[in-house]
């Protein structure tokens, strides 16, 4: 089931080095790239149907398309490397492994968006990581793949890698650009929105690792190779991150499409113990659980996913076993995003720790049933009232274990103080 | 006047201003959408969340009105059960960690969490499990004490001192529900306007320790005034009261709108300046030094007009218009020269460019405006051999070291009309107490030209004379305020149509309209 | 997230080492606003005391020419400065949920049991720190653990025993 296209040099000794990245045809479509007009590349990678692989799953060529024309102001790309979505963990290794296809990506969407300037905001966890990138860059700028003339052609991008320093919600595409302004990451109301004013107030693209990554090999190989993997909706491939209780966790390049319980079976070697299946979350933390019935039916697609009253989000799958307490898990889950909240909104302030204290208190055996509405009610509550959706990241998934695992929570409420100490 | 744009609140359809936001724009025609960070002054943050509102039709169904401009067709939907269940589950979220303290907060009275509270939840509290813990009673310098508990994190604050005073003091620390403002260690604020950070709160988590726990809001009257501290003459409002067996006094000033003059704000000076309308002041009549009935005073001071050849009489540049009117029309009916001078009150280099201006008088263009001369020059000339010098409150230390004083008085006698008890006063032949501007109604002019009336806020237990009654009585034929005031339209011809009472409350600007028409 | 704004002041007059001098002047060339220097100064810092005081934070404001309060917001707000000194090795295990379904409890609870050590905390010997920190990307591998910026993955207590062993 898996493919090795994003991947193709990952396995290869040495290729995040410029030497062997080349013999491996990296940089070899820069030619092909510079005798294209901007615009039919931004055709292209429309045609492509490449979707934002950050989270939101946006067409990025159309996003490109919003840049408006002739500001007489600098464009920017920022590339989103913050990946901080817990069970998302995919674009480490196009940062290590092979970070020219990122900075030949880079040059493909500066010359599409006539941005000269691109700043890489890695997550500040990344410390290993971001001495590989950095190193990567500078042998990119050596061998004249970056700097005033790319590689020979009258065009100049710099790159510049900005470190976050612990913060989820800096993945947060405009808290992302105050951060490399050196503020707080606490996003912005939008609109405005960053094509028209986003970093210093220019107009501004910003891309996932892994959406800029895939854009050397739609150049070299064209829409239509692209769209041979994955479906109509939702082409290409994409790595597929699989964590929790499976036999083989891991990263893993796969076409969109496939249906889960296949992919975890196959390529994760099920659950693992020789475990029950009780629920799997399909993209990333904030995505809302399937049930082992709902995950059934299931494709690995946006279309499927958005189907199942879920999201195809960053593609981070996390397994649950039999004998995962679903209460704890919440806890575990709202524990993240109270830690991670900006602050700003009230809702998401004052009440993400709100329903992570009514949480311990169902835990300590000390809620009631009302606290269990109050927590749903929150979920409510919260939601979609705030300026960016970290909050609803945290409501959504929340509410559909509420909704999907209720009677766990109830037993907490009615279970009489032994019961709960065995349940601890 | 700016355009005019149709949109719906509710299904009704309203006029609004184009070019403002939603918040704006529906409040100047009545229609209130609660807000919090939101200010006018400070533009949309947009973190509160207080002021979402429905958009029917296209774009998104839930937007922040704050930072939503108005458009011409707009449909708002502001009163349906859905937003004002928003509202009601914002004011929770705001109350949850809020330590609803407001018996002993000075902001109860005047707080915008405490009046929403009121409008829109009044249920009982859901929140049972520990509060957020953050600290008290933080002293931030500038005479600002700070509650992080009280504090409902909506930046007005630190915008306040980024934006406006360019000094930054302040910053929103740590993130999530830990966030709280502070200063960072060592550098409080230290700006000249940095009280106003008081009123901006718009809870009770930023309080003046000069007014702390001194007076419950709803006990005091307020009534509106301009401030007398220099030549910007910032709209005020004085906060006063009178306690039971005691005197009426001043506990606080704070600044009014009033786009054409100061906005929303005043200098820290100007608004510590009421303590000066409280303190130091003469309240006796005095022959010599000795206290006397103010008639017994008047009568002295008239023989002693009578006797003089030369009478110099000397108006402070803080007077109102119709004081300075009464006085000139005393001093023409005595063939007294009359002198403004008062190059004291300039403290050249003290102002900005913002607020505070570089002289202290509040009314140095009333002197200009009716001809006074204020020159050293003549004031000093006409000194040399005057016999008598009527002084009407204008301060010569100012403009004087102790030796300057002595010289230039010589052997000159002096009638000394002043608010306040100091040396000059004491020196004087004749003391007469007079009111103070928060005491009398009056008109003053700024430096911009904005002319403004203020009425009397203060009633004192002692009430005591203003400058025209005691001119009249010094021989003035302007008996009181109202006949200056009637002079006073026939010198400045934008007042032709003005009585006192209905001059705007910003104020009229004379270089609009009626600079030329001034006929002095 | 606990308070951070309890800054330590050292008393000293901070300044930059000529090494990490010159990175700053390199650096605030690829930006065109000299506040976007904020969080790579105070990295520069960390990297040069292995943590930030408040004088650090004076010397930094005024070097980039800004408000104290913001560069304050910005240490206080990215979790990854350290605001006090760190143990000389410093263990950071990650809590959230692959590397929780997968037992990181079992390294929290061994570093309590056998070493005293609870998140936020240092041993007493100042030998090791301990935080508690959120997914560190590395969730097909969990859990996992880094120590001194080093990721150390499918860990366990053995593997976590031989790698403490290590830690001179
Ligand atoms: C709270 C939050 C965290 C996010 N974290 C990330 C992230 O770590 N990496 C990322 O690429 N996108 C993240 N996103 C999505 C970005 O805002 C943005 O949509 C994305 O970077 C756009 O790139 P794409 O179109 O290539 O996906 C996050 C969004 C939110 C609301
Ligand atoms: S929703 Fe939460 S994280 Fe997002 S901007 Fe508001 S407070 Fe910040
Ligand atoms: S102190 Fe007042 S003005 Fe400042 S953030 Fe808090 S509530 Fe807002
Ligand atoms: S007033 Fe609009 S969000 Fe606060
Ligand atoms: S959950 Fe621990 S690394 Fe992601």
């Amino acid at each position: 089931m898996e493919v090795k296209i994003l991947s193709a040099k990952f396995d290869i000794e040495g290729a995040n080095k410029l030497e062997v990245a080349k013999q491996h045809g990296a940089y070899a479509n820069l030619d092909r790239l510079f005798s294209m007009e901007p615009a039919d590349v931004i055709e292209e990678v429309k045609k492509s149907g490449l979707r934002g692989r950050g989270g939101a799953g946006f067409p990025s060529g159309v996003k490109w398309g919003f840049l408006p024309k002739d500001t007489g102001k600098p464009v920017y790309l920022a590339v989103n490397s913050d990946e901080s979505e817990p069970a998302t963990f995919k674009d480490r290794y196009i940062l290590v492994r092979d970070p020219h296809m990122l900075i030949e990506g880079i040059i493909i969407c500066s010359y599409a968006i006539g941005s000269h300037d691109t700043y890489i905001y890695i997550r500040g966890e990344y410390t290993t990581q971001v001495k590989e990138l950095q190193a990567a860059i500078d042998e990119a700028y050596e061998a004249g793949y970056l700097g005033d003339k790319v590689a020979g052609h009258d065009f100049r991008v710099d790159v510049t890698v900005h470190r976050g320093a612990g913060a989820y919600v800096c993945g947060e595409e405009t808290a992302l650009l105050e951060s490399i302004e050196g503020k707080k990451g606490q996003p912005r109301s939008k609109p405005p929105f960053p094509a028209v004013a986003g970093l210093y107030d220019c107009p501004t693209i910003i891309n996932n690792v892994q959406s800029i990554a895939s854009l050397p090999y739609i150049i070299e190989n064209g829409a239509d190779a692209y769209r041979q993997y994955g479906t109509e909706k939702s082409p290409g491939t994409h790595l597929f991150g699989i964590s929790g209780h499976v036999e083989k966790p891991g990263m893993y390049e796969l076409p969109l499409g496939l249906p889960l319980l296949e992919v975890l079976e196959k390529v994760a070697g099920g659950v693992w113990k020789g475990r029950k299946l009780k629920g799997v979350i399909p993209g990333g933390s904030s995505t809302p659980v399937l049930t082992p019935e709902e995950a059934k039916t299931v494709t690995l697609d946006y279309e499927s996913m958005a189907q199942h009253k879920t999201m195809f989000g960053s593609g981070g799958i996390v397994v649950l076993d039999e004998t995962v307490d679903i209460v704890k898990l919440v806890k575990n889950l709202i524990n993240f995003y109270h830690h991670e909240s900006c602050g700003q909104c009230t809702p998401c302030r004052e009440g993400l720790g709100w329903m992570k204290k009514i949480t311990q208190k169902i835990l300590d055996g000390e809620g009631t049933m009302s606290d269990v509405d109050l927590l749903r009610e929150l979920c409510d509550n919260i939601e979609m009232k705030t300026v960016c959706v970290l909050s609803a990241a945290c409501t959504m998934p929340v509410r559909s274990y509420l909704d999907k695992f209720r009677h766990e929570f109830e037993a907490y409420v009615t279970a009489d103080e032994s019961s709960v100490a065995e349940a601890k | 006047m700016a355009d005019k744009i149709k949109l719906f609140v509710n299904g009704e359809e309203v006029e609004v201003e184009s070019g403002k936001n939603l918040v704006d724009a529906v409040s100047a025609v009545g229609i209130e959408i609660p807000h919090l960070c939101y200010h006018p002054a400070l533009g949309a943050d947009g973190n509160c969340r207080m002021c979402l509102v429905g958009l029917e039709e296209g774009g998104p169904p839930l937007v922040p009105a704050c930072k939503t401009p108005a458009q011409e067709g707009m449909k708002v939907l502001l009163d349906a059960e859905h937003i004002r269940k928003i509202q009601h589950d914002v004011m929770e979220f705001e109350l949850i960690n809020h330590p609803i303290d407001c018996p002993v907060c000075d902001q109860a009275g005047e707080c915008k969490l405490q009046d929403y509270y009121m409008g829109y939840d009044r249920k009982d509290s859901r929140m049972t499990v520990p509060q957020v813990t953050k600290s008290k009673k933080l002293d931030f310098g500038g005479g600002v004490v700070h509650d992080q508990e009280r504090c409902i994190v909506c930046g007005r604050c630190v915008r306040f001192l980024r934006q406006i005073t360019k000094t930054g003091e302040l910053g929103i620390i740590n993130r999530t529900d830990t966030a709280r403002v502070n200063i960072f260690p060592g550098r409080p604020i230290d700006n000249r306007y940095g009280l106003n950070v008081v009123d901006l709160c718009p809870v009770g988590a930023m309080t003046s320790s000069d007014f702390r726990f001194k007076q419950r809001v709803w006990f005091l009257k307020k009534v509106p005034s301009v401030c007398h501290g220099c030549a910007k003459g910032c709209s005020i409002t004085i906060d006063h009261n009178r306690e039971k067996y005691q005197d009426d006094i001043i506990y606080r000033f704070r600044p009014r709108l009033n786009q054409q003059v100061n906005g929303y704000f005043m200098c820290n000076d100007g608004r510590l300046s009421y303590r000066r309308e409280n303190e130091g002041r003469l309240t006796q009549f005095r022959l010599g030094k000795n206290e006397r009935d103010m008639l017994d005073v008047i009568t002295g001071c008239n023989k002693e007009i009578a006797h003089s050849r030369k009478t110099v009489v000397l108006v402070s540049p803080d007077l109102s218009l119709e004081q300075m009117v009464s006085v000139k029309a005393l001093a023409e009916k005595l063939g007294a020269t009359l002198s403004g001078f008062s190059d004291g009150y300039i403290k050249t280099g003290d102002g900005d460019d913002y607020l505070i201006s570089d002289d202290k008088a509040a009314n140095r263009k009333g002197l200009e405006i009716l001809g006074i001369d204020s020159s050293r020059k003549s004031f000093e000339e006409a000194m040399a051999d005057a016999e008598l010098l009527i002084n009407f409150n204008n301060d010569l230390s100012l403009s004087y070291d102790e030796s300057g004083i002595r010289s230039l008085l010589g052997d000159t006698r002096t009638i000394a009309c002043s608010t306040h008890d100091d040396e000059l006063t004491g020196q004087a032949h004749f003391a007469l107490a007079i009111s103070s501007y928060s005491e009398y109604a009056g008109t003053v002019i700024n430096c911009d030209n904005v002319l403004q009336h203020f009425t009397k806020a203060v009633t004192k237990n002692n009430e005591l004379p203003d400058v025209c009654a005691i001119a009249a009585e010094l021989g003035s034929p302007l008996q009181n305020a109202g006949q200056a005031y009637a002079e006073l339209q026939r010198a400045i011809g934008a007042l032709s149509e003005y009585q006192p009472a209905d001059i705007p409350a910003e104020g009229l600007n004379l270089n609009d309209s009626e600079a030329a028409n001034v006929t002095a | 997230m606990s308070d951070r704004s309890q800054l330590i002041s050292t008393g000293e007059p901070f300044q930059f080492d000529k090494e990490r001098d010159a990175e700053f002047e390199r650096l605030v060339k690829r930006y065109p606003t000299r506040e976007s220097m904020i969080l790579p100064a105070l990295w520069l810092t960390q990297e040069q005391e292995g943590w930030i005081s408040q004088e650090a934070i004076a010397y930094i404001a005024d070097r980039i020419g800004t408000f104290a309060s913001k560069v304050y917001e910005a240490a206080t707000f990215y979790t990854m400065y350290n605001l006090h000194p760190m143990g000389k090795h410093h263990i950071c295990v990650c809590r959230t949920l692959s590397c929780w379904l997968r037992g990181k409890q079992e390294i929290i609870d061994y570093m309590r049991d056998e070493l005293g050590l609870t998140p936020g905390k240092k041993t007493e010997d100042g030998k090791f720190s301990l935080e508690e920190v959120e997914c560190l990307g590395h969730c097909g591998t969990a859990p996992v653990v880094q120590v001194d910026g080093e990721f150390h993955e499918n860990m366990d207590v053995e593997k976590f025993k031989s790698l403490l062993a290590t830690l001179k």
